[in-house]
């Protein structure tokens, strides 16, 4: 074995910069892999983390449905709930620290969390960096975290006013909570206060304070010792009859966030998944290139007598070596790109994730994959090289190439191995089938795309070198000549690069489809130009900031929006509250069934609810159907009397529309969290810096519909932006495979290239004709990668909404795997055509 | 066939120059830090129309002479006269233009373009000179050619549709297509059996006496070496001897085997 080793070892360091290309190609192979890996386990951690910040101690967490929260009397029922030992309250609500004059100015709003400071230690830890925990249950002491300490510059001691629904809430800071402190989702700007004191901020002026605690958001449960969970849920709903509620345990909060993840890890798992497949490309085609380039040696050696196997072993050890060295620079590679990408995320606030976490298995799994694609793309080399004949090998005139020339067939066999790989890289969690398939799918399709390259190698050759034939007609002929001299090679070359790109033009159809769904609500739907959002419910109606803006001079129309939630049928329901009149006035809403008109009216009547197509499909109901909603007053029916194309986006489709009247009186809703405003016609210039500073005065965000817009764009483009650049991976790898295919092209054409330059071709004709090839080899791939990104976006669920075939073409997309194909083929053909044009002619036409 | 006399002959009351002159020319390699002299002192001319070999053993020097001779290579000294013009040292673009218009190639591998038919194999030059080989006049030339080597009826077959023989005959007439000053051939029978090999020199010998051509040949072979007007008898970097055959349409190998036996070769 070991003269194996060294004779394979040999081998690779005599072409020392073909074996560098591969093993890069490999590394970069398994730092993807290994950086796929290390995000989804640092997503994992994230939420492990966050979930225990959320929970705590606590095994169940009763929480609130509506927006008045858990009531006194609900709070009572589960007082009398067996089983339980410690009920751990909380109030959360977001709001504004006043200015106080020396300090930073700060217009990021702080997540308020009363607790029960007696109780709250018992589930969870709040550990403090300064200054000492709450004590009394209504005492005017705050705690606030590091992080808003430090940008309001604040500390123990500091005064903090607080705004509420009436007066300004004062407190004093007794202590400094460690990093970010509890809080999911507040930026690490956060304020504890005892109960009774948060309560005081939803209390309006001249309104009597509380004397018991009501209306929280939640209770995170503690069970007594030897209780089972189970036991103590069943009670739980069957004490909780008052008002509706969400019970749930920590791991089903940790597999919601988990499945709000899955989109993204799953499809930087298939993209893992497919450079990997791109690597094997490239590896299997070196390999092959690798055997015809040694065949003559091999066959002295078979002739020597050496057996099949033992050339087979030369091949395989070869392999090793490649994979052994590939895999370890992939393992670097991979955790510099584990943390650029974890960076990347969580400088977009797309997905929470403290940092990429490198486990043993990642690393393994990167390794085993590398190992892996190495051993199994070397099988077909290695088959062949062990059937080389002596007598073959030692004819003088025999094509050697010919006798070794790989069959892309064997690609399957190197295919369905990555392929296994691919489903073990799926996110775990994935309970939906069409994942695992869509991902099998599209890679029988980029196969499919490799497998048939070879087919329409020549007339696609011809078709793109014409551009190339019209300016440089020798050199292309020169160059087709070339690609054609070895099909399996070309095919090879050009599949990884297909590969590549199809992802590169499928990620585009899929992030231009994502893109023009979640912003094209807002011009179908919102009727306004500019939204004003509420981090808190505000009052509407008379007195209500809706009137406030309309009250202003050329504002056509202010219209409040509030989302909640609804149960129905046991599930939830996103919903939003409308004013049907302000609809009916601004045309918004596409109607595709009932009457637009006494639809609109009759949710402003009550009792009826319009509901998105697609939701009404899913849930089996249709128009003049009646809906009957859990509230906290019972059951309360609405009529369906219209269903719209699209609506509100929420968060588990598109929202249910109901009247303002019935989301106050019967819903719990306690305001808007939204004012849509519509400016009269030319009035826009002049009324909108009054609407702005009436949204500033009343602490609203307000955002012209066109910068929602471009928030929501670029949050996807961040994303896909990650994503793009993982499989330009692929594209790389292809580039590393076109590297060594036109050295080895070179190489073998030496003779050839020698007897031009004696026939009067020049250097620069030479360094050009390798350049064509590489731009008819690039020019190729896109033109294939093209149409297999297209199909494969369309499985991707790229081009929805587009208005037909053509329109799903993501045409700026194509035209850029186009120009990236040749532009990167042709600066990797840079160094090998070098060395084309430097062929010493004499050297080259020297005999056998 | 008409036989032209050998052009080395001068018509009466005329003097007729060398077409290429080769003056103390030699090469040397530094090989592991020696130096080793492939080509010693040679001087030799070749007079326009004349078919002359270059015979020796392998390792004598005769492939580089041949080199430097074609502008292939350039000598460590002395100086080579093509056409009274020296080409030991020119520039690259110079030489790829001497190659292009004053000379042609054959070796011992035809390294036909695959993908290209006969015609456009033959054209070749042509192409690689920016010219059009659909041209009537290159047309015709092209044409002219393949005629020579025998190949007509041929003209649309790729490399891989012919046999070993023919790819040399359209080598040969990818060589002479530009009507070169001179035309070297090293090896050109060398990947050939006797009687394809033959085909070739036939090849070459009607070139040289239909249009004139001048033909410089290595060969190691004396069978092919028979075909020339002369023999010059490479050993040891130097031209050890020289034998005048004459023009013969026989090409007998005798006379010149014996001759060699009489050297000691």
């Amino acid at each position: 074995m070991r003269g194996f080793v060294r004779y394979a070892w040999r081998a690779l360091a005599a072409r020392r910069a073909r074996t560098l290309l591969t093993v890069v190609g490999v590394a970069l192979g398994v730092g993807v892999v290994v950086a796929a890996l290390g995000v989804d386990a640092g997503l994992d951690a994230s939420i492990d983390r966050t979930v225990a910040s959320m929970v705590g101690r606590a095994d169940l967490r009763v929480a609130a449905f509506e927006e008045t929260g858990l009531s006194a009397g609900t709070l009572a029922q589960l007082a009398g709930v067996p089983g339980i030992a410690v009920e751990a309250p909380a109030l959360e609500r977001k709001s504004y620290l006043v200015s106080q004059p020396g300090r930073p100015v700060q217009t990021a709003p702080v997540t308020v969390l009363g607790v029960e400071p007696a109780v709250e230690p018992r589930v969870h830890d709040l550990p403090l960096a300064r200054g000492a925990p709450l004590s009394g249950d209504a005492d005017q002491t705050a705690l606030i975290t590091q992080t808003l300490a430090r940008t309001d510059g604040l500390d123990v001691g500091s005064r903090l006013s607080i705004l509420g629904m009436g007066a300004p809430v004062s407190v004093t800071v007794t202590g400094i909570l460690a990093g970010d402190g509890p809080e999911l989702g507040s930026a690490g700007r956060t304020v504890v206060l005892p109960i009774r004191t948060a309560m005081l901020l939803n209390v309006a002026d001249g309104a009597p304070a509380p004397t018991q605690v009501d209306g929280v958001t939640r209770v995170d449960i503690v069970r007594a010792s030897g209780a089972p969970v189970d036991q103590v849920a069943a009670a739980i709903g069957a004490a909780l009859t008052l008002q509706p509620y969400v019970l749930s345990q920590p791991r089903d909060i940790a597999a919601s966030l988990r499945a709000s993840t899955l989109d993204v890890r799953s499809t930087m798992a298939l993209l893992a998944a497919i450079t990997l497949f791109a690597a094997a490309i490239m590896i299997l085609n070196t390999m092959a290139m690798t055997v015809v380039e040694r065949i003559r040696e091999l066959g002295l050696l078979r002739a020597a007598g050496a057996s099949r196997g033992q050339v087979t072993r030369v091949v395989f050890t070869q392999a090793l070596l490649l994979g052994v060295g590939g895999s370890a620079l992939g393992v670097a590679v991979g955790v510099v790109l584990a943390f650029a990408a974890a960076a990347w995320l969580r400088a977009g606030g797309q997905l929470a994730i403290d940092g990429p976490v490198i486990t043993v298995w990642a690393v393994a799994a990167g390794v085993a994959a590398g190992m892996g694609v190495t051993l199994v793309a070397a099988i077909e080399p290695a088959r062949r090289a062990a059937g080389i004949s002596p007598v073959a090998v030692l004819r003088v005139r025999a094509d050697l190439g010919q006798l070794v020339r790989s069959h892309t067939r064997w690609l399957v066999a190197v295919v369905a191995a990555i392929g296994v790989i691919a489903v073990l890289l799926l996110p775990g969690g994935a309970t939906d089938l069409s994942v695992p398939l869509r991902a099998i799918a599209v890679y029988v399709l980029l196969l499919v795309a490799v497998l048939l390259t070879p087919t329409v190698l020549a007339p696609l050759a011809r078709l793109v070198g014409l551009p190339f034939a019209a300016l440089l007609r020798l050199e292309e002929r020169l160059a087709r000549a070339s690609i054609r001299r070895d099909p399996s090679r070309t095919a090879l070359t050009v599949g990884a690069l297909v590969i590549g790109l199809a992802m590169v033009v499928a990620l585009s159809a899929v992030a231009g489809s994502a893109r023009a769904s979640a912003t094209a609500w807002l011009a179908d739907v919102v009727p306004g130009d500019e939204v004003l959002t509420a981090i808190a419910p505000v009052p509407v109606g008379e007195g209500g900031v809706d009137q406030q803006v309309s009250a202003i001079d050329g504002v056509q129309l202010a219209t409040p929006l509030a989302s909640f939630d609804l149960a129905y049928a046991g599930t939830r329901l996103d919903a939003v509250a409308i004013r049907g009149a302000d609809f009916l006035a601004d045309g918004r809403l596409d109607f595709t069934a009932g009457d637009r008109t006494a639809a609109l009216r009759a949710v402003d009547a009550g009792g009826a609810v319009i509901l998105p197509e697609a939701r009404a499909a899913l849930l089996h109901v249709g128009l003049g159907d009646t809906m009957a909603v859990a509230t906290s007053r019972g059951l309360v029916d609405l009529k369906v009397v219209g269903l719209v194309a699209r609506s509100f986006p929420g968060r588990t489709g598109d929202a249910v529309l109901v009247g303002w009247g019935d989301a106050l009186n019967r819903f719990g809703v306690l305001g808007a969290d939204a004012i849509a405003v519509r400016y009269a016609p030319g009035r826009q210039a002049d009324a909108r810096p009054q609407v702005e500073a009436l949204a500033r005065q009343l602490a609203l965000a307000a955002s012209p519909i066109s910068v929602v817009a471009g928030a929501v764009g670029d949050a996807l483009d961040r994303l896909f932006g990650l994503l793009d650049l993982l499989a330009l991976a692929a594209v790389v790898i292809a580039a590393l495979g076109i590297v060594n295919t036109l050295s080895m092209n070179t190489l073998e054409r030496v003779r050839e290239i020698g007897t031009l330059r004696a026939a009067g071709m020049s250097r620069r004709q030479v360094w050009r004709s390798v350049l064509v090839e590489a731009g008819i080899l690039g020019a190729i791939g896109g033109l294939v990668g093209s149409v297999a990104g297209v199909l494969v976006g369309l499985l991707l669920g790229g081009g929805a909404g587009a208005a037909g075939p053509v329109d799903a073409v993501p045409w700026s997309a194509v035209g850029l795997a186009m120009v990236l194909g040749v532009a990167l083929a042709m600066l990797a053909a840079a160094q090998p055509a070098r060395i084309a044009s430097r062929v010493p002619i004499v050297t080259a036409v020297r005999g056998e | 066939m008409t036989l032209q006399p050998p052009a080395a002959a001068p018509a009466p009351g005329r003097t007729v120059l060398p077409i290429l002159e080769a003056r103390s020319l030699t090469r040397q390699y530094r090989m592991t830090g020696e130096i080793v002299e492939a080509v010693r002192g040679v001087t030799l001319s070749v007079m326009p129309g004349e078919f002359v070999a270059l015979m020796g053993p392998s390792g004598s020097g005769k492939s580089t002479l041949l080199q430097l001779l074609g502008g292939l290579d350039q000598p460590t000294s002395g100086e080579v006269l093509l056409e009274g013009e020296s080409i030991g040292r020119l520039s690259d673009s110079d030489a790829t233009r001497l190659r292009r218009e004053r000379t042609g190639f054959v070796f011992q591998s035809f390294n036909l373009v695959p993908l290209m038919n006969v015609v456009e194999n033959v054209g070749l030059p042509f192409t690689i000179a920016g010219q059009d080989p659909r041209s009537a006049d290159l047309s015709a030339r092209i044409r002219e050619a393949i005629a020579l080597v025998e190949l007509t009826g041929k003209e649309r077959h790729k490399p891989d549709q012919l046999s070993a023989g023919e790819q040399q005959r359209v080598a040969v007439a990818r060589a002479i297509v530009t009507r070169p000053a001179l035309l070297f051939a090293d090896e050109p029978t060398g990947n050939l059996d006797f009687r394809t090999g033959t085909g070739i020199l036939d090849a070459l010998w009607r070139t040289c006496v239909e249009r004139g051509q001048t033909i410089v040949l290595v060969t190691h072979d004396a069978k092919a070496a028979a075909y020339a007007d002369r023999v010059l008898v490479v050993g040891d970097g130097e031209v050890q001897d020289e034998i005048v055959l004459g023009r013969r349409e026989d090409h007998a190998a005798a006379p010149l085997i014996s001759r060699l036996a009489l050297l000691g070769l």
